[in-house]
């Protein structure tokens, strides 16, 4: 299973974006500053837009989705249970997974938005998709959804996830490290060997590296451990 | 300083409430009401019943310098500089004032490269920091701000603290779901299920959360 972005390259007015990579199975975290082109860079490699140039090409990827950075842009019914039945899982159980006490008929727009965001990433957990593409899945979530996002994402072992997130605390466990540097796709290394060079690097990581901590992975108990280590 | 007293509004429930100069964080879970209060400070919604003041007259529409939740809901124009220059048109400043505030904001915030493009080619990120400028630009005497934090990466979020900073407002509610920030702030507000569970400084407030993942991060780390 191989996701490949062979020299693509997409242009808005004088701004490009521009990538050359392979993405394997396993969890790819894709950071960097606002602006640098995360967003287009998931809508590339989900075939959501065409590149300008360059070939993105999907190899043995039987299913793939998308998840917006904005939860509203995925309503496409009038109630939760519908809501649940186009993503094609059962709605109590994913209500229940998302810790929504709310009934099956409400119209999701009536949910506030960190709770219409638990309910579409639950519903997309639900469904073994072979590539996941998820730009800021952990935006509007409370730190129990972060926590709950982060720990089924960190289950995808098998399967190719992309997360582009700025997300500081709640990270999920990592393979690889990408950053977007001013528009070009920038492979850093496997976790936890390109720590150093992570410049979009979260709040608590620059803190380690600043007393020269290295976490073993990205996850908040991986960053803890780290901190609260008393021996090598 | 806002003041709620016997506050009734959708699920929230709020007897007596007092809001210091400074800023105060607003945390909560998904669901708690931290978006509908926030909307009552900013003056968008109105309460049935109860009242809130803003240094003991009643608060009213147009006090506030609000940024939604939703990046995309913020936009009442299609230009930036026109976005920008929005808040300052709707107080009557003149023309050559507008310009020069709208120049001078976006050239501090940094923002300026933006002035000629369209708010719907920005990223997330950069349509919630032009909010941000827009909502500030006029020197609101309040600043309500709904988890735009969320939508930006560390460094910029350290420029975005930086704008409310300097915006001159003397009293800031920015609801957040980073605990770090909300650590730093003066005053914290915990909403649980439409009512407030705690309201105090970080050191009084965030003891009592130690137990969940509330518990800042920072003072987790230590170090």
């Amino acid at each position: 299973m191989k996701l490949s972005l062979t020299g693509i390259e997409k242009s808005f007015g004088g701004w490009k974006c521009a990538a050359g990579a392979a993405f394997s199975p396993g969890v790819h975290l894709i950071t960097g500053r606002v602006g640098s082109g995360k967003s287009t860079l998931a809508l590339l490699a989900a075939r959501v837009i065409r590149p300008d140039k360059g070939i993105v090409q999907y190899e043995g990827i039987h299913s793939h989705t998308l998840s917006f950075q904005y939860p509203e842009n995925h309503v496409t019914t009038s109630s939760l249970e519908e809501e649940a039945f186009s993503y094609g899982v059962e709605p109590d159980h994913a209500l229940d997974l998302a810790g929504i006490n709310a009934g099956k008929t409400l119209d999701p727009f009536r949910l506030s938005r960190g709770e219409l965001k638990a309910f579409h990433i639950t519903c997309l957990s639900l469904r073994p998709w072979d590539l996941l593409i998820l730009d800021e899945p952990f935006s509007a979530l409370d730190c129990r959804g972060k926590m709950a996002a982060s720990g089924n994402i960190s289950e995808r072992k098998k399967e190719i996830t992309l997360v582009c997130t700025h997300e500081q605390h709640f990270l999920p466990r990592t393979d690889f490290l990408w950053e977007m540097r001013s528009g070009l796709l920038t492979y850093l290394g496997p976790v936890p060997e390109a720590i150093p060079s992570w410049q979009s690097a979260t709040g608590p990581v620059r803190r380690l590296r600043a007393q020269g901590i290295l976490p073993v992975n990205l996850t908040w108990q991986d960053i803890l451990e780290a901190a609260c280590r008393m021996h090598d | 300083m806002i003041r709620i007293h016997n506050l009734v509004y959708r699920n929230l429930r709020i007897p007596d409430l007092t809001i210091h100069p400074g800023t105060t964080a607003l945390i909560g879970r998904n669901g708690s009401g931290k978006t509908t209060l926030l909307r009552l400070l900013a003056g968008i919604s109105r309460p049935k019943s109860g009242f809130i003041t803003l240094n003991g007259i009643p608060l009213v529409p147009g006090k506030a310098g609000f940024v939604n939740e939703y990046p995309d809901k913020n936009a009442l124009f299609s230009r930036v500089s026109d976005e920008l220059a929005g808040p300052l048109r709707f107080r009557n400043y003149s023309c050559d004032e507008v310009r020069r505030r709208v120049l001078e904001g976006a050239r501090n915030a940094g923002l300026d490269h933006h002035l000629d493009r369209t708010i719907d080619t920005l990223s997330g990120g950069e349509k919630v920091l032009i909010a941000l400028l827009s909502a500030v630009i006029s020197s609101p005497e309040i600043l309500i701000l709904d988890e735009f934090d969320s939508h930006l990466d560390y460094d910029t979020l350290k420029e975005a603290d930086q704008l409310i900073a300097s915006s001159g407002s003397g009293l800031v509610v920015r609801c957040t779901q980073n605990m770090d920030l909300a650590a730093r702030c003066g005053g914290v507000i915990v909403l649980h299920q439409g009512t407030v569970l705690h309201a105090g400084p970080p050191e009084k407030v965030f003891p009592s959360l130690g137990s969940t993942c509330c518990y800042p991060f920072t003072w987790r780390q230590g170090r």
